[in-house]
């Protein structure tokens, strides 16, 4: 049995007198989409700034591909090959959405060829027809999905996905998961933070559940769905 | 960000060509011609304060220091070793860019105001050092280049219009240099940076290294610019090369007066804010002490009140009014 693609073993991340990660671990094997879920304030987006190097864990491992990410700057993870989106939409706001699109290209490519592949990264997000709108012109939802087709564009292995399906409609949202499915055919690993109980359970093949920085249970989402101490920390004891 | 059309390029080659013949309409050593000649210095000055300020948003208050050091490196060399002011001019945008990579390292981290406090700090402890080292500089006294049979081997020159061409050709080589970085990846980089510099780092963006390459950048082009400067006044001391006011922000006002982050933003702005000064010099010094400096900085407020995103920002704010054109 090979390694897992990423290797988390316990991360504990602490802001003064808050421990806001304590002593996660967890392994996702390549192909895989594994959802992250969790109450408010669990530590979901503290996680994945630590994964790409926004924060410095105090304690754990952050290994990709058997090599320790700790300490390295997100730029080095990114080149690594694992990236983010941001929950509340960090856009380059005064450039086009292409030339937001592009700057992810040009880590590993010329600006010609950032440029196509920024092109085709927007068709695939179901946008290309916005490109040469002003980032700051665009609606919420527009902008959730100029962060996944810029984060595309940096061509990762790893793509953790911040609440990047918020403010989809219906059919939006069914679109966006075939395509999340499909990039997972083509061998990119996803980890996707999401509060829509529905995408989450048709789309993760696994779930990891955090609560007060912890986490506290793993599993299928089938499993996940009648656990105890899940079901306790999103509804209260008396529930479970 | 595309190329230009054949109507900018006929443009430019008559400005050009407009530029070039200047000179011919002014007296060869007057008066009007020198102020010309320190439009297009400080142009250039404030182009290279353009590419760490208006590509990043780092707001350096403390270029004098590049300045400076450029201006003493090559009258040094020249008063010592008899080196040509040419050569010493690449030695300042050595010593300009080394100074620049030493002051990046630990201000890179800061953003904002505490990055202009920083740099600002930088420059005046230049100019105390200037000051106070007098084996070296001259201190307050101030230093003088020594004089030559004009000659374009020691940049010195005859009539004025030859040094207002050496001025033109450092604006247009300066200018250039911008250009080519905002079409650069580099240019990409210090955008997004300017915009985002968390999400530039995790999409790839090393923006350490980008932030200190155009500075140093920068810092070497205008420290080259001090060299233009010492061979053009002859004399200078710590207080104007290495000083707040007469250096360091007045580039930043003349760019942000322009239009900071554009390529002809600088270039509008020297031609607005160096012979306004003068003008209000020679109008208003007479009748009372400071008037003059008064009048300006109020018609500065004026402009910046008007339009706070400089000249470059006017043209299309009319096209929007009369509703031509549409917004880019």
């Amino acid at each position: 049995m090979s390694a897992p693609l990423l290797e988390v073993s316990g991360v504990g991340k602490r802001f003064g007198g808050l421990q806001a990660l304590s002593n996660v671990s967890l392994a996702v094997e390549a192909g895989e989409i594994v959802g992250l879920i969790g109450p408010n304030g669990a530590g979901k987006t503290t996680l994945f700034s630590t994964l790409v190097g926004l924060h410095r864990p105090e304690n754990g491992s952050i290994r990709l591909e058997g090599r320790d990410l700790v300490g390295l700057k997100p730029h080095k993870i990114a080149a690594a090959g694992m990236v983010k989106t941001f929950q509340n939409v960090a856009l380059f706001l005064d450039s086009s959405v292409l030339d937001n699109v592009l700057t992810g290209g040009l880590m590993r490519h010329s600006i010609p060829a950032a440029r196509q592949l920024a092109r085709r990264c927007l068709e695939r997000v179901g946008i290309g027809a916005i490109a040469d709108k002003l980032a700051r012109d665009l609606s919420f939802p527009e902008r959730a999905r100029v962060e996944v087709a810029r984060a595309l564009c940096t061509e990762p292995r790893v793509l953790l996905l911040d609440e990047a399906m918020a403010a989809l409609n219906h059919a939006e949202m069914d679109a966006f998961m075939a395509l999340l499915r499909q990039l997972r055919e083509e061998g990119l690993t996803l980890i996707v933070v999401e509060h829509h109980m529905r995408a989450i359970m048709s789309l993760c093949d696994r779930l990891v559940v955090l609560n007060f920085g912890q986490m506290i249970a793993t599993g299928t989402p089938e499993q996940i769905a009648r656990d105890p101490a899940v079901v306790e920390a999103y509804l209260g004891r008396s529930a479970a | 960000m595309s190329g230009l059309s054949p109507r900018h390029w006929a443009g430019l080659a008559l400005l050009a060509a407009f530029a070039v013949a200047l000179p011919f309409a002014f007296e060869p050593r007057g008066y009007g011609i020198r102020i010309l000649c320190l439009a297009l210095l400080f142009a250039a000055m404030a182009q290279s304060w353009n590419i760490v300020a208006g590509l990043a948003n780092q707001i350096s208050l403390g270029h004098a220091a590049f300045f400076g050091i450029g201006a003493y490196t090559s009258t040094l060399l020249l008063i010592h070793f008899g080196i040509t002011p040419w050569l010493g001019m690449v030695a300042a945008a050595i010593l300009g860019g080394a100074a620049a990579l030493l002051i990046s390292l630990p201000t890179m981290r800061l953003r904002g105001h505490y990055f202009a406090l920083a740099t600002l700090a930088f420059g005046e402890v230049m100019r105390v050092i200037g000051n106070s080292w007098g084996g070296l500089t001259g201190g307050p006294v101030g230093i003088s280049v020594p004089f030559a049979q004009p000659s374009l081997a020691l940049m010195q020159f005859r009539e004025t219009r030859s040094s207002y061409w050496l001025m033109l050709a450092a604006l247009v080589l300066v200018t250039l240099v911008f250009v080519a970085i905002k079409r650069s990846r580099l240019g990409y980089r210090l955008r997004a940076i300017k915009e985002n510099a968390d999400a530039a780092e995790v999409i790839g963006v090393d923006t350490t290294r980008t932030k200190i390459i155009a500075a140093v950048i920068s810092g070497a082009l205008t420290a080259a610019l001090g060299t233009l400067y010492a061979q053009f006044q002859f004399f200078f001391d710590p207080d104007t090369v290495f000083g707040v006011a007469s250096v360091s922000v007045r580039m930043a006002m003349i760019a942000i007066v322009g239009g900071i982050g554009t390529a002809a933003g600088p270039i509008l702005g020297a031609l607005f804010v160096i012979p306004l000064e003068e003008l209000a010099n020679q109008v208003f010094s007479a009748q009372a002490a400071g008037l003059s400096q008064l009048v300006f900085g109020l018609l500065l407020i004026l402009v910046i009140l008007i339009e706070p995103r400089g000249f470059m920002a006017i043209g299309p704010r009319l096209q929007r009014l009369f509703g031509k054109g549409d917004r880019r």
